[in-house]
């Protein structure tokens, strides 16, 4: 029993270890680096401004943010109208295959993606293999490229964040309670009206948590479009990038960098609203009795 | 007991380890951090088996990289690193290198005196160049008239819209679009540097990408036919597509060296200088520059070249050829930021 405690507190511990080292430290520096001003030979000097934020409101960087907005908030759809059947299917597959079918899903982790963003290219390029296929289909007469446009880079960031839009639905479909599809059929509801009403309400946590795991890193990767979009616009991450490595104007960078996690606070809460809905339910009898508990 | 005996030897392992590292620091070793695809690998192998020092290397891909890592550690962790122009400029001025000393680079004489004493480290006591090169116009002939490309203004010609490709490094576009604007890329006049954003505002609609490493990509699958190109890529991308060319603008090409200098903190100062000195022998040079094909500074390297490759313009130019070109030098942090707030407006379109 003691050593079980002390494992407890090891592992609980090492937890928050980490998350205060890597996590919490890193994004407390930023924040206080986005109230810092620039020096002419320092990075950051300790002399307190709100003078960065001001330089936000640049019309320039309103517009970088929106695009980047744009970008990923499509992004993000086109993974959730893709992921969400891709969940539903794995969960609703045989047990034997499931674990094949997840492999499937996760097996592009294993190589970087930086490295398969590059390999996108010789699929989209002109000669690439999407126009050779099309040459051959005879959709196509003659060379095109689907290179450095809006195209490739929905493409690139759609397959690089997909799994991370799977997993959370995967999780919150398996979980749903098939008798509660077989009562809702019972009192006369066709298949639309209960995933309206029954599947899609219990599994809202799972596309909102899915959502918030792609639009963050879409609004934040900047190697996709820079690789596959020609970087003839600025985008958020690379806006931030530059204003670390390019300009060396760090409180600017950090400023940009706060707003974005604000931003991921805000969805954070969002979610935590949303799978409290959830729980809410009177549908599900897992909801009445977290219900109870909490009270 | 199994796992008392299992802990022990884990305990083994790690006592263990600071011992192979001593040994190896017995030997010694030399820490380089250079540009990716800069010295092949069997050079490296060579140094360690001819000197029994061992060469710890790390890569960056580009100078603010490198320029951030050294600052923020201080000068401390690399022995030697390989910053081009502005940046060494920059580097000096900021004490983040120091010098070398010159008895002990006893193949210093074999390079070339027109690349040496540059106005940043007028008797080179802080760097000693690598290798050197240009920022010029590549051109896919098959689709570009040679008449047609002979100024960085040509790029504005109505049939390669969308077909350009620029350089994502705004310190190497800027410099070109000064140049096209008739100023020195240099220049800290407010005015030149509006009148280069001019130059690019009026371009971006041709521009089709702007690129850092893709350069050889995009011109070999015909992506883009004319554009900015560092000598190198553009000899590399030719053994591919021999249609492609590259050009030294009338109005001004840039040009680069890259030097070794040593960052304040070093700690294998001595392997340091071992390391640059064997790099610039004559033959170990001439395995660099075959490789990745920039300029090499060394005479002797040149020496051992086919007449071909020493009459190839791309690869050691004439001096009509850089008549008009500059190198790139540290402008100060306030021109930094008014080129990096055109830089922003140009990309989001206003």
């Amino acid at each position: 029993m003691q050593a079980n405690n002390r494992f407890r507190l090891f592992s609980i511990s090492s937890v928050w270890l980490w998350l205060g080292l890597f996590a919490l430290l890193p994004n407390l520096a930023l924040f206080l680096v986005s109230f810092l001003d620039r020096g002419e030979t320092d990075f950051f000097i300790p002399v307190f401004t709100l003078d960065n934020y001001s330089r936000l409101l640049d019309p320039a960087f309103i517009r970088i943010f929106w695009d980047s907005m744009y970008l990923a908030s499509i992004s993000t759809l086109v993974c959730l109208l893709l992921g969400y059947p891709f969940a539903y299917l794995l969960a609703r597959s045989s047990k034997r295959m499931r674990p094949w079918l997840m492999l499937l899903v996760v097996v592009p982790f294993w190589t970087n993606s930086l490295i398969r963003t590059y390999a996108l290219i010789i699929i989209l390029k002109t000669q690439g293999l999407i126009n050779k296929l099309f040459i051959w289909l005879g959709l196509a007469d003659g060379p095109f490229s689907l290179m450095y446009s809006d195209f490739a880079v929905f493409m690139g960031l759609t397959y690089t964040l997909l799994p991370f839009m799977i997993l959370p639905l995967y999780a919150s479909i398996e979980k749903l309670d098939v008798r509660l599809l077989d009562a809702a059929k019972d009192l006369g509801a066709g298949t639309l009206r209960s995933f309206w009403h029954v599947t899609l309400p219990l599994t809202l946590p799972g596309i909102v948590a899915g959502s918030i795991l792609v639009f963050l890193p879409a609004l934040g990767t900047f190697y996709v479009p820079e690789i596959l979009g020609g970087a003839t616009n600025m985008l958020l991450g690379t806006f931030i990038k530059n204003q670390f490595l390019v300009a060396r104007d760090w409180p600017l960078g950090a400023a940009a960098s706060t707003i974005l996690t604000l931003l991921l606070v805000l969805l954070a809460l969002i979610y935590r609203m949303s799978s409290r809905k959830a729980a809410e339910t009177p549908l599900t009898e897992k909801g009445k009795k977290k219900g109870a508990a909490d009270a | 007991m199994k796992k008392l005996a299992l802990l022990l030897s884990l305990a083994f392992l790690f006592a263990a380890c600071p011992d192979a590292a001593l040994a190896a620091a017995d030997k010694g070793e030399v820490v380089v951090y250079n540009w990716s695809e800069y010295i092949p690998q069997d050079v490296l192998d060579e140094f360690t088996d001819e000197t029994g020092i061992k060469v710890v290397y790390s890569t960056y891909e580009t100078n603010d990289a490198m320029y951030s890592k050294i600052k923020l550690l201080r000068g401390q962790s690399y022995d030697l690193v390989c910053p081009s122009t502005y940046y060494l400029h920059l580097m000096i001025e900021e004490g983040l290198v120091t010098t070398f000393d010159h008895a002990k680079l006893t193949n210093l004489g074999n390079l070339d005196p027109k690349l040496m004493a540059p106005p940043y480290d007028p008797e080179n006591k802080f760097s000693i160049p690598y290798m050197w090169g240009s920022f010029g116009m590549i051109i896919n002939t098959k689709y570009v008239d040679r008449e047609k490309a002979k100024t960085w203004r040509d790029l504005l010609r109505p049939e390669y819209k969308g077909k350009v490709i620029l350089s994502d490094d705004m310190r190497d576009t800027f410099g070109i679009a000064m140049h096209a604007a008739g100023k020195s890329a240099n220049s800290t006049n407010p005015d030149d540097i509006k009148a280069g954003y001019e130059f690019l505002k009026e371009l971006h609609p041709s521009v089709r990408v702007f690129d850092l490493t893709a350069v050889k990509q995009a011109f070999i699958s015909e992506e883009v036919i004319i554009g900015t190109s560092f000598n190198g890529d553009a000899l590399v991308a030719k053994q591919e597509h021999p249609d492609l060319e590259y050009i030294y603008p009338e109005d001004g090409a840039l040009v680069w060296i890259d030097s070794f200098a040593i960052p304040v903190g070093a700690k294998n100062v001595d392997n340091a200088h071992e390391f640059v000195n064997f790099l610039l022998r004559p033959e170990i040079a001439k395995r660099c520059q075959e490789e990745f094909m920039y300029s090499t500074p060394n005479l002797g390297t040149i020496e051992l070249m086919s007449p071909e490759e020493r009459n190839n313009p791309a690869l050691q130019p004439t001096d009509k050829d850089l008549q008009k070109a500059e190198y790139l030098l540290n402008v100060g942090s306030k021109t930094l930021m008014l080129y990096k707030d055109y830089w922003e407006k140009l990309k989001s379109g206003f």
